[in-house]
């Protein structure tokens, strides 16, 4: 052996110790986790349907997003920003006293503005499923006309012309110039991040030592039963696409808008129900103030129509069994589902200083 | 035994320095050349002449009588596939990306842009091709990845529809006297009368489930035009096919009434404009 024995000796170890840095080196860096700017995915969570691999969300990333997400740049007379209509007390539905939104001058747009959480999670977007990536949901609330009113080439102009957001988007993306997919990227890493799973409900789920009531825990009980086969799964939706019986004509098609199929006609997709609490009113068109008009609409006002769902009309019954009770109760497990640490989650609020 | 544990340790070193390195780049390919594909738009058998939007001259006529002109025509090119004669099949490299110069294998070709016509495809393994194939429109895989640069930007004239979110895949505008179209006029905006707009599109394929009918209109169309004669790739040759598109062949297809036809923005509408694209799309000679 040309080896020197002692260092013959020591290789074995040697070769441990290298083995080790090397696994070391391979792996991710693994400091304390601070997690103010990473995505998790919470365990009772499935997983998320977000393009990560095409946008990983970053600090800079996510605070652009946030900054985009506040300011009326991005409406037409620089009057209207994301913020108008989906506000953070609410869990980013709209104000409630604005059923159907309030775009540009006022004008009146023809849907209830949905909560904003979990959105990285969905398959699909708006009540109709229409935009099928949430990077391509900002491009129709700027170019609404009565939304924003804005096209989004203009958007871009100005952002290049800002004296703020061309750094901005250097920091976060290395690019010189603003272009559009930048801006629906960061956007997205602001909204991706928007993960609401700190309800009272998911404390219990986890067993975080956290206890639902007896009144609770019967509403879990009948809601999964009277209610699970379409708000199913830790969103409370399944994502499907049906008719609950708010009306018997629509002159909002729904589904059929995207499907172009007749069959889908008064159809719109199940919402989640995670912190429906504060996100009255209710329904895409706002039909309800709350919930207990909700629990009525199910125990006795569905109407009837060529595409109600199946599970509404059973035994020559329309609607759902339910004592005014058993309304009761649910309404005070839907409750549960409201999430405070989201309501009052710094990282959403504006503060553009940093 | 002692040796035997460092034998293992230093395969099991060397096995993890090679983990841990990025991967080589590939050998050196073997050669490689470009070729081009040029479009070239056309009316029945006249070269298409783009009219100024809003002009009340129409040049061109329907086999059933309908005169008209054109003010803007084009659509996108993707996943371009060349085969040689045994099979053999070499794809464009396809890439959705937020950066522009990223985005590969979408092309958007269009009348008013002369240089959009050509697309010139490169690292061709060198060899004697007889087929091409490609796609008009954007499928699920361009639409999925979300927002995306360059040809695919929407801020930079990419055709997207944002209510039922995708890319328009191919689009006729106009006017004939025929068309019923009355004047819109919005803020810095203007629909002409008697103007004309055919756009098609739609990429969501799903099967209808067992006893329902055919929901969402799927109109990206992949087509393989077999080449007059085989070309040769290599370092020194490169060679040019040469495309027609009629638009004739798509307004006849259907048998046009512009009186009813006149504004189609939506998938369903679009369908069977669509499924003449495969007539309209005419491979007519190749350069070698
Ligand atoms: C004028 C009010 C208004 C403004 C301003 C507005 N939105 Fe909305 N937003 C709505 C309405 C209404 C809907 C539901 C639309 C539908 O379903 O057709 C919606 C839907 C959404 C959704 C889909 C949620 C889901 O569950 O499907 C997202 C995401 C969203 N908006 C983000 C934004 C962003 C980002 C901005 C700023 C660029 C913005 N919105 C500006 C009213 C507004
Ligand atoms: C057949 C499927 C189905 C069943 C069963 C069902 N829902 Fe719904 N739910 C929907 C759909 C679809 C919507 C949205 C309808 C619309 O906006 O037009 C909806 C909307 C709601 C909303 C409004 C949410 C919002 O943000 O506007 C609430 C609250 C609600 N449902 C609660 C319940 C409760 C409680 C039950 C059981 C008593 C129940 N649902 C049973 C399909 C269903």
């Amino acid at each position: 052996m040309p080896l020197n024995y002692k260092l013959y000796q020591a290789y074995p170890t040697l070769c441990w110790v290298c083995i080790f840095v090397l696994l070391v080196g391979c792996q991710k860096q693994r400091e304390a986790p601070d997690n103010t700017y990473v995505f998790v995915k919470p365990a009772n969570f499935p997983e998320p349907t977000y393009t990560f691999k095409n946008n990983p969300v970053t600090k800079e990333g996510f605070l652009l997003g946030r900054r985009l997400f506040f300011d009326p740049l991005l409406s037409k007379d620089g009057s209207v920003s994301c913020n108008n209509c989906h506000i953070q007390s609410t869990a980013f539905a709209d104000a409630q006293q604005h059923p159907l939104s309030i775009g540009v001058e006022n004008r009146v747009g023809i849907r209830n503005a949905p909560a904003l959480a979990n959105l990285a999670f969905m398959p699909e977007f708006f009540w109709d499923g229409g935009v099928t990536h949430l990077d391509f949901v900002p491009i129709n609330a700027i170019e609404a006309a009565f939304e924003m009113d804005e096209t989004i080439e203009n958007v871009v102009k100005k952002l290049n012309e800002s004296t703020v957001y061309p750094a901005l988007f250097k920091k976060a993306f290395g690019v010189d110039k603003v272009t559009s997919p930048y801006m629906l990227q960061a956007l997205s890493q602001f909204m991706t991040m928007m993960v609401s799973a700190n309800s009272r409900y998911d404390k219990y789920q986890r067993g975080e030592g956290e206890q639902l009531s007896d009144d609770e825990q019967a509403g879990l009980t009948l809601f999964q039963a009277k209610c699970g086969s379409c708000h199913t799964g830790a969103l409370f939706t399944d994502f499907s696409y049906r008719n609950n019986g708010i009306s018997t004509t629509f002159s909002d098609e729904g589904r059929a808008r995207i499907s172009e199929a007749t069959e889908d006609i008064g159809k719109f997709r199940v919402p989640s129900l995670r912190n429906v609490a504060l996100t009255a009113p209710y329904m895409h068109n706002a039909k309800f103030r709350t919930l207990e008009e909700v629990l009525k609409h199910y125990a006795e006002g569905v109407q009837p129509s060529a595409t109600l769902d199946a599970s509404l009309q059973r035994n020559g019954r329309l609607g759902i069994a339910l004592t005014s009770e058993e309304q009761r109760k649910i309404i005070v497990f839907l409750r549960t589902l409201t999430d405070n640490d989201f309501r009052s989650d710094e990282r959403f609020q504006n503060r553009n200083e940093e | 035994m002692k040796s035997l544990n460092i034998l293992i340790i230093s395969i099991l070193s060397i096995a993890l320095f090679a983990a841990c390195k990025k991967e080589d780049a590939a050998t050196p390919a073997s050669e490689t050349g470009q070729m081009i594909l040029q479009f070239d738009n056309k009316v029945g058998s006249e070269e298409l002449n783009l009219t100024e939007s809003g002009g009340t001259v129409y040049p061109y006529k329907t086999a059933s009588g309908q005169t008209f002109n054109i003010t803007k025509m084009g659509y996108y090119i993707s996943k371009i596939k060349l085969e040689t004669e045994d099979g053999t099949v070499h794809e464009d490299e396809v890439n959705v990306s937020a950066n522009a110069a990223e985005v590969k294998g979408y092309y958007h070709v269009l009348e008013s842009n002369s240089s959009s016509q050509l697309i010139t495809l490169k690292n061709i393994p060198a060899g004697k091709y007889t087929k091409v194939t490609f796609t008009i429109g954007v499928d699920e895989d361009g639409v999925q990845e979300g927002a995306a640069g360059g040809v695919l930007d929407p801020a930079e004239g990419a055709w997207f529809w944002n209510w039922n979110a995708g890319y328009i895949g191919f689009a006729i505008e106009g006017a004939s006297p025929n068309s019923s179209q009355k004047e819109v006029v919005g803020e810095g905006w203007k629909i002409h009368e008697k103007s004309f707009a055919l756009h098609v599109g739609g990429w969501k394929d799903v099967a209808p489930a067992s006893g329902q009918t055919q929901k969402f209109v799927n109109n990206v169309k992949t087509l393989t035009l077999a080449l007059d004669s085989p070309i040769t790739v290599s370092e020194k040759l490169q060679p040019k096919a040469h495309i027609v598109v009629d638009a004739l062949k798509v307004l006849d297809g259907v048998n046009i009434d512009f009186a009813t036809s006149y504004a189609i923005h939506a998938p369903a509408l679009g369908k069977p404009l669509a499924e003449q694209l495969s007539n309209a799309f005419i491979l007519h000679h190749v350069h070698q």
